[in-house]
């Protein structure tokens, strides 16, 4: 049984129950004062929204440079991948697929699984429940982890600094790089994962 | 069905004794917790809750820890690179200085949000709500610093900031003389205390000790 059909809602913040009143618009948890809903509102629509912003950011992300390394006057920019190119070629395998993994793989997955989530609510759909939670657990998790590319340029910047000899400097395709992890991060947060469960139970209407 | 019987009696009891899923919405009566022991939904798997025996000490001495370890490990030198003998420094704080001072402003504020501004002001929540529960006081206002801590726990992003070191070590390694420094064992040493921060409060009994002083003990 559902705690939204016994008329009670979990809070989002401290998880207390709440016993629905009727009549009332805005509901405060009664133990943190938080604003509390039967299912997050809008949240298809929101998450829809952050991600296809994100979608549209993703392709100056990986086809501008993030950054460009001067040696003597003669910069080489690269994008992300190029980035990875690089690491490869120069025999350092491990800690190109790590980044691989974190700055193309994790971002792609992202926009898919969340995609694919918001279809599988909104059509019933094949996938079962459980499969569907731990893709959202996995994207809630691993999210954070596509910012390491960010920081190394950070890092870069700040200690390749020795004037014309060498020197690191960022891209534009960094800042598109970063707003797409930051909106696939808020679409996560902003999603209902409660929405999962809610069509598999027959007659339960979402939204 | 015994699965309908089981919540017609469920909707019976008091709200007190029922706790509902935050990830899936199922309701369950609530479970009574021995020591070390964890609550987790039987449908999706979400953890309930954890018992521990002791938030407030333990709690304590680690926020302060961490709060300690903080300055070192964002203003000392991460790493020395030698190139020709000219020697650079990075700090994370210069990591955010340089970005700025070279136009990319907005990223330079992103960086100081994830890697400094946020993990000090989760710690300094942290300590808040430790300090209301421990001199009893104040409540209110701790559960309004717990609750903003909730929201700025994702954004927090040191054990990623310390992949980014290695990355970036390794990538130097080769470019020119490398020397690790101070901070770098700082930084690590924040980021262990940080975790094992996050495991010793247990959200569950947090919420329980701010929540408890209106009703039991006034």
């Amino acid at each position: 049984m559902r705690a939204a059909d016994a008329g009670l809602m979990v809070c989002h913040e401290c998880h207390q129950l709440n016993r629905a009143t009727l009549g009332i618009e805005h509901q405060h948890c009664s133990r943190c004062g938080a604003r509390v809903h039967i299912r997050r509102p809008n949240s298809i629509a929101r998450t829809w929204a952050l991600l296809i912003t994100a979608a549209l950011l993703y392709l100056p992300a990986n086809l501008l440079p993030i950054m460009t390394v001067r040696m003597l006057g003669s910069g080489t920019p690269d994008t992300i991948m190029s980035g990875v190119v690089t690491l490869a070629k120069h025999g350092m395998f491990p800690i190109a697929a790590v980044v691989f993994i974190a700055s193309i793989l994790v971002p792609t997955f992202k926009l898919v699984g969340i995609a694919m989530l918001l279809i599988s609510v909104q059509r019933h759909h094949p996938m079962s429940p459980r499969q569907r939670i731990l893709v959202f657990r996995f994207i809630e998790w691993i999210g954070r982890w596509s910012m390491l590319d960010i920081f190394v340029i950070a890092i870069l910047v700040a200690i390749v600094n020795f004037g014309s000899l060498a020197s690191v400097e960022a891209g534009f395709g960094a800042v598109a790089f970063a707003s797409v992890v930051i909106l696939t991060m808020l679409a996560a947060i902003t999603f209902d994962p409660r929405l999962i469960w809610d069509n598999t139970e027959a007659g339960n209407k979402h939204d | 069905m015994p699965e309908s019987a089981a919540s017609a009696r469920l909707e019976e009891l008091p709200i007190e004794q029922l706790v509902g899923c935050p990830e899936c919405d199922l309701l369950m009566a609530k479970p009574t917790l021995h020591l070390g022991e964890v609550a987790e939904c039987p449908r999706c798997g979400c953890e309930l809750f954890r018992l521990r025996h002791r938030i407030v000490g333990p709690g304590l001495a680690l926020v302060l820890a961490a709060l300690l370890l903080y300055f070192p490990a964002n203003f000392l030198p991460i790493m020395q690179l030698n190139l020709l003998g000219r020697v650079t420094h990075d700090t994370v704080w210069s990591g955010v200085l340089s970005l700025y001072n070279s136009g990319m402003q907005g990223i330079a504020v992103v960086v100081f949000l994830c890697s400094m501004a946020v993990p000090l002001m989760k710690l300094l929540c942290q300590l808040a709500v430790l300090l209301c529960i421990a001199i009893d006081r104040a409540k209110p206002l701790g559960l309004l610093l717990y609750r903003f801590y909730h929201h700025l726990r994702e954004w927090g992003m040191l054990e990623v900031y310390l992949l980014g070191i290695l990355v970036s070590i390794i990538k130097l390694r080769d470019m020119a003389e490398l020397s690790l420094g101070v901070g770098l064992a700082c930084f690590a040493g924040l980021l262990v205390v940080q975790v094992w921060l996050e495991l010793v409060m247990s959200p569950h009994q947090v919420w329980e000790a701010l929540s408890e002083s209106d009703d039991a003990r006034r």
